[in-house]
């Protein structure tokens, strides 16, 4: 076994250690070239330019809700490596995962009463115990981004071309960013506790005896997040003043996706106290990627000596 | 007749470079736009001039200066005619009977590249590409694992090959159930199937259409390039008990499994550098019965699977690429 873990890590090792030896393009250059810069007459597709970019965002590895978000980009370049911007995006589009689905179809037929299952003790402890967590229209229940505002800086450190196919090439640019985000939520409201909000609240008016009417649609509340958002991305420079943009991008706040209470009673907080709050949310590192279509203003393009 | 072959191929790259350098303009990869400004160097370079290529009237008065004994002018030689130069006056038969309108028409049928001598060359080479890959789409259960790939160029663009990620390497297993899983089977009383993998395997086919290079910080030049990857192989995962844990244990299953996905690789050097990938493996899985059988059938092994879905997982692979031999001749001069 440690032969094996050996015969992998020493040769990496070496491999490594070589490496910074032989350098991306031998540019500790010694001839005519020593101390040219590393490219000229670069087309500053940037520099002291604003960029106008309309977006389309998709969030990834979302539990409950998919969202597709609809905005764009406006940044003012101050060099050719550095600008300052925002983006914005508003929730176009929210479409339900399958889990969500799943959970609306258990619940329904949880409370069909022709189920031949519907009268037993089991089904009807069932009933008691989701009512809490599960309204009768779940979607409804589901935290949502309504609108997303960041300021950001963005740095361009990487400034190439791409061949495709050996026809086709493109400006193309790498760049990082990163700035305060503020994302409006909308998120299941508080109930429970000092609310006066019934969690369990039935569907329709008047007492339930027989214990068979589903939770009603639970409310929601909107809010406003305060979270740090960064990402990469690359723009494809399709002309003098144009370019297509593929960003990712991270968003890390917490809130309640699915609008159960999951947390703030037990032992650490870690389980249900019959109440929805703020110890319900959860840290989510949020992602998303979006393409936009970027249009740079002034039209004119300068060049670098 | 190799060496032969090899030595006209020189040949004709020494023409075609010849021919490039002459007309550099026009075959630049980058033309410029209109209006483009010329070099801030340009000005520069003519007060740079060597003395040897200074006009006559910018040399320094003494030696522009005639000798004393110098033949006059009008005594130089005549310009040889156009076309035979010296040779057809000294031998006729010798002289070259060469129609130039007629050579300058004719097309040559020359392979040009946009660009010239790719920084890494990839045609039989074998890369060897240990990675780690990552789950982006399950939620439920991420599938954590390192792996595997041996490529081997055919062409420049073109590899085939093999990779394996093994997800419970040496005993231990890397899949994590998250707890979300939990607080939603508490919350909405509902069980989510889940699998865990145990190891894949594939045969692979990867094109490279994209290359390229970047400037990083203005300073330093790092090359990369773009592939497309896909191909079949296997992929060996398991239910996770969570419906009927008391009664059910899944052994692991193998399942045909196809895949494709996108990769950059960042070039470090000729023969090492940084793979990010984004690989879909798509199979048909198996996941747990979500009801359980009545009484004694609840142990009987038919009754523990259920669904039979498409199940699609996106991998990210990140990793390095190591490129054997470590060097190569180009087969034209730059």
């Amino acid at each position: 076994m440690m032969r094996r873990i050996l015969t992998v890590v020493l040769p990496t090792a070496a491999l490594l250690g070589v490496s910074s030896q032989a350098s991306a393009q031998e540019n500790q250059l010694t001839g005519p070239l020593a101390g040219a810069p590393a490219v000229r007459g670069l087309r500053l597709h940037r520099k002291q330019r604003f960029e106008i970019a309309p977006a389309i965002s998709f969030t990834l590895l979302d539990e409950f809700q998919r969202h597709i978000l609809l905005g764009g980009r406006l940044t003012y370049n101050v060099t050719d490596w550095l600008g300052l911007g925002v983006w914005g995006a508003f929730g176009a589009v929210k479409q339900t995962t399958g889990l969500s689905d799943r959970i609306q179809e258990a619940n329904d037929q949880r409370f069909k009463q022709s189920d031949p299952n519907f009268s037993t003790g089991q089904a009807s402890t069932g009933r008691t115990l989701v009512r809490a967590n599960v309204g009768k229209d779940f979607k409804q229940q589901l935290g949502a981004i309504n609108w997303i505002f960041a300021p950001q800086i963005t740095a361009v450190p990487f400034r190439g071309k791409l061949s495709l196919f050996q026809k086709i090439f493109v400006d193309t640019d790498a760049y990082f960013f990163a700035g305060p985000a503020f994302v409006n939520l909308r998120e299941r409201e508080d109930c429970g506790g000092s609310t006066g909000v019934d969690c369990s609240a039935r569907d329709g008016s008047g007492p339930d005896p027989g214990n068979v009417r589903p939770a009603a649609t639970k409310g929601t509340q909107s809010r406003m997040a305060i979270a740090p958002t960064f990402g990469l991305g690359l723009n494809f420079y399709t002309g003098q003043w144009t370019s297509i943009g593929f960003e990712w991008r991270a968003l890390l706040y917490s809130w309640n996706t699915g609008g159960f209470d999951t947390a703030g009673g037990g032992e650490g907080g870690r389980f249900p106290d019959a109440k929805i709050d703020k110890s319900d949310r959860e840290f989510k590192f949020n992602q998303m990627i979006t393409l936009s279509f970027g249009m740079q203003f002034p039209r004119t393009i300068k060049q670098s000596d | 007749m190799r060496k032969g072959y090899r030595m006209n191929q020189g040949r004709m790259g020494l023409l075609v470079a010849a021919a490039l350098l002459a007309v550099p303009a026009s075959a630049s990869a980058q033309t410029p736009g209109k209006g483009a400004k010329p070099p801030a160097g340009a000005d520069k370079k003519a007060d740079d001039k060597k003395p040897e290529d200074a006009k006559p009237e910018d040399k320094p008065a003494d030696s522009a200066a005639a000798p004393a004994d110098a033949p006059p002018a009008s005594d130089a030689p005549a310009a040889p005619d156009a076309g035979g130069g010296g040779i057809c006056d000294l031998d006729p038969s010798q002289c070259p009977q060469v129609d130039f309108d007629a050579a300058a028409a004719k097309k040559i049928p020359a392979q040009m590249y946009a660009v010239q001598q790719l920084y890494a060359l990839r045609v039989r080479r074998v890369e060897v590409n240990p990675y780690w890959s990552f789950t982006l789409n399950d939620q439920f259960v991420s599938h954590p694992a390192p792996g595997l790939a041996i490529n081997y160029y055919v062409t420049n663009v073109l590899a085939v090959g093999v990779n394996g990620t093994w997800y419970r390497p040496f005993g231990s297993n890397l899949n994590q159930d998250s707890s979300f899983n939990a607080q939603t089977r508490r919350a909405a009383r509902i069980g989510v199937p889940l699998t865990e993998y145990d190891w894949s395997a594939a045969l692979n086919f990867t094109y490279v259409p994209v290359y390229g290079k970047f400037a990083g910080f203005g300073d330093f030049i790092f090359h990369y390039d773009a592939y497309i990857v896909g191909g079949l192989g296997m992929l060996s995962n398991r239910p996770i008990a969570v419906i009927d844990p008391d009664n059910r244990t899944f052994q692991s299953k193998g399942h045909l499994a196809f895949n494709a996905g996108l990769g950059l690789r960042i070039f470090f050097n000729r023969w090492f550098a940084a793979v990010g990938e984004v690989r879909n493996y798509v199979f048909r899985d198996e996941l747990e019965n979500t009801t359980i059988a009545p009484g004694k059938a609840a142990a009987d092994k038919s009754t523990w699977y259920g669904d039979k879905p498409v199940t699609v997982n996106v991998q990210a692979q990140v990793g390095l690429a190591i490129f054997l031999p470590f060097s190569w001749e180009y087969r034209l001069p730059k």
